[in-house]
This record gives C-alpha cells, sequence and structure tokens, in this order.
C-alpha cells in the first residue's frame, strides 16, 4: 500500500492498517448514496430519534455505532474519517446510512460567497472577532 | 423536547505550498487539536496513468491530508487544511476549495518555485489568498520587494515574513486573509 502524503512534515504512523478492507465494512458499496457530504460537513447524533429501536438495528456495523458516539458532540466529516482511520469516501457511505435512518443530522457548510457584492461580512467579521482571541 | 447538540456552522481555509514548506506545522501552530489526518483513495481515473503504472490493481493508493480546527464559538468553527501543491493532486483541490473562504500560501525563500503551482492554482479559480514567506531557518536574505518580484505576485495580495511555528504569526496570517476578504471588490463572475 502506497501512501504520498498530501503533508509531508508528519512520518507516517502506518502499522495500524486495519484487516478488515474497508468496502466490507460498507457491504460492499463503493459511492454514497447522497453527494452533498463535503468535508466540514457538520454531523450530530439525533439523541431522541423518531424511532429509538433504529439504533439496535442490526443492519448497524460496529462503525455505525462508533460514528453516533462520536457525534454526540458535532463533528466534521473529515473529523469522523480521521477518528474512524477510514478514507474518506467510506465514511461517507456509513454516515449516509445513518443520515438515511433519521439517527444522523448533516449540517452543510456555510455559504462563503454572496450572488454580489462580495463575501458576508458579517461571517469574516465574526471569523476575525474569533481569530483575534488566539 | 429534544436534546440532540446543535451544530456548528462550518468554513474551510486552505494552507497550501510545496513540499514541507511547512503546511501542517502551521495548521499545528493555530488549530486547537494537534493535526488530525484522514484518507482518501486515489483511483486509477482520478490520476495520470503514468502515476499508477506498474500498480497491482489490488493495490490501494491513498493521499493523506493533515487538518486542524479553531471553533470560533458554539455557532462557527473554522477548519484548516494543508493542500499538496503538486499539479497531480489538483483533482482533489476541486473539492477542496468548495466552500473554502481562501487560502494561505507558504513560501520557502530558499526554494520559492515550489510554491508557483499553489499561486497559480489560487490565481486561476479566484480564490483570494495571502502569502507566508517561512523565515524559520533564519537566513532570510532577499528583501520582501525581491520575493514579490520572484514570486509575480499582485500588488493587492498580502505577503507576510516569519516563523509559521509561532502561533502569533499563524494568527496574523489568518486576520491577514479574512481583512483582505473584507476589502475585495465584488467578485467578477467566473466560469464554474
Amino acid at each position: 500500500m502506497t501512501t504520498p502524503h498530501w503533508s509531508e512534515e508528519q512520518a507516517a504512523d502506518d502499522g495500524s492498517d486495519s484487516m478488515v478492507r474497508p468496502y466490507t465494512i460498507t457491504r460492499g458499496r463503493t459511492a454514497p448514496e447522497r453527494d452533498d457530504l463535503t468535508l466540514i460537513t457538520v454531523l450530530t447524533t439525533v439523541q431522541d430519534p423518531a424511532d429509538p429501536g433504529g439504533r439496535q438495528s442490526a443492519r448497524l456495523q460496529p462503525e455505525h455505532r462508533v460514528i453516533l458516539d462520536r457525534c454526540r458532540h458535532p463533528a466534521a466529516v473529515a473529523e469522523v474519517a480521521a477518528d474512524l482511520d477510514l478514507p474518506v469516501s467510506v465514511t461517507k457511505i456509513l454516515l449516509g446510512d445513518l443520515i438515511a435512518q433519521g439517527l444522523l443530522l448533516a449540517r452543510a457548510p456555510l455559504s462563503v460567497a454572496r450572488a454580489s457584492g462580495g463575501m458576508d461580512i458579517g461571517l469574516l467579521t465574526a471569523v476575525r472577532d474569533g481569530l483575534r482571541r488566539l | 423536547m429534544s436534546t440532540t447538540q446543535a451544530a456548528p456552522a462550518a468554513v474551510k481555509i486552505l494552507i497550501a505550498g510545496g513540499f514541507g514548506v511547512g503546511k501542517t506545522t502551521l495548521v499545528g501552530s493555530v488549530s486547537e487539536v494537534a493535526p488530525l489526518r484522514t484518507e482518501e483513495y486515489l483511483t486509477r481515473a482520478s490520476v495520470g496513468i503514468d502515476d499508477l503504472d506498474g500498480v497491482d490493481e489490488k493495490d490501494t493508493t491513498t493521499v493523506a491530508l493533515d487538518f486542524g480546527r479553531i471553533t470560533i464559538g458554539t455557532e462557527l468553527v473554522v477548519y484548516l487544511f494543508g493542500t499538496p501543491g503538486q499539479e497531480r493532486f489538483w483533482f482533489m483541490w476541486n473539492d477542496l476549495v468548495n466552500g473554502a473562504l481562501g487560502g494561505i500560501v507558504i513560501a520557502d525563500t530558499r526554494r520559492l518555485d515550489s510554491s508557483f503551482a499553489s499561486i497559480d492554482f489560487f490565481e486561476s479559480r479566484a480564490i483570494p489568498f495571502v502569502v507566508a514567506i517561512n523565515c524559520f531557518h533564519g537566513r532570510n536574505t532577499r528583501s520582501p520587494q525581491e520575493i514579490r518580484a520572484a514570486l509575480d505576485l499582485d500588488p493587492q495580495v498580502p505577503m507576510l515574513l516569519g516563523d509559521v511555528r509561532e502561533r502569533e504569526f499563524g494568527r496574523d496570517l489568518l486576520l491577514a486573509l479574512v481583512d483582505h476578504l473584507m476589502n475585495l471588490p465584488a467578485p467578477q463572475p467566473v466560469l464554474a
């Protein structure tokens, strides 16, 4: 397995590779059913799903349950993928399952460009004020 | 009564530059968590055929992506993504730039040419950016004017000199980018 890292400053910490082929976890699916999940789509576990029995569904893989635990505090797709140590595309398939079952909520990234007149000044002001506290 | 925690809104800033120039270091200097790493598959269709010549089809090729986060408040989180400068990764940039506020290009005065590809990419996609001249080696003998000329930077693109290992410099870079964004004129229509 070759891993040309995008960011080279850190040594690869390989050796933790799962023995399970990633697409086994997705039951052979290689593409998500939804294409609207981005790296920074924020996910939140629904604490009181309409169908509470859904969480005990036999169709949930262990990875699904890990995601539901992780997203009790909102997390981006990239963060969930990093925590699961799974590729982003595999993670998106699992997330799609949970969203479809009503167990997970997805929030799309903010739209940063306005149709006219430059970027949202309110958003930029909030970011600037936050950065100043760093 | 629902107890589901409200999700914050997310925005993204890209950290670009050549090989080993300090992208992950900068992410780490301002991120509230140690840089995280995630991976994505490279498929044969996604890269030049020659990149995978001789690779057995059963082999899996992945690219790794380092990122960090800054929580602005309960309602807003900024994610910082280190992005590869090499042109062969540009297919992934198209996903990365989607929804990005803007970028920071890190350059090293000893090999400014390694940052040309990143600057070209942001310019060609009309993505606002600032330039960070990383001086951690302490041997920068070129004036800012010389560096600007060598990078062929537009006069309005902010350029800062500093040490990307220092949180203050990282914060100043991010603030310079936000100020730059606030001062931009209304964008011209850009072909998708």
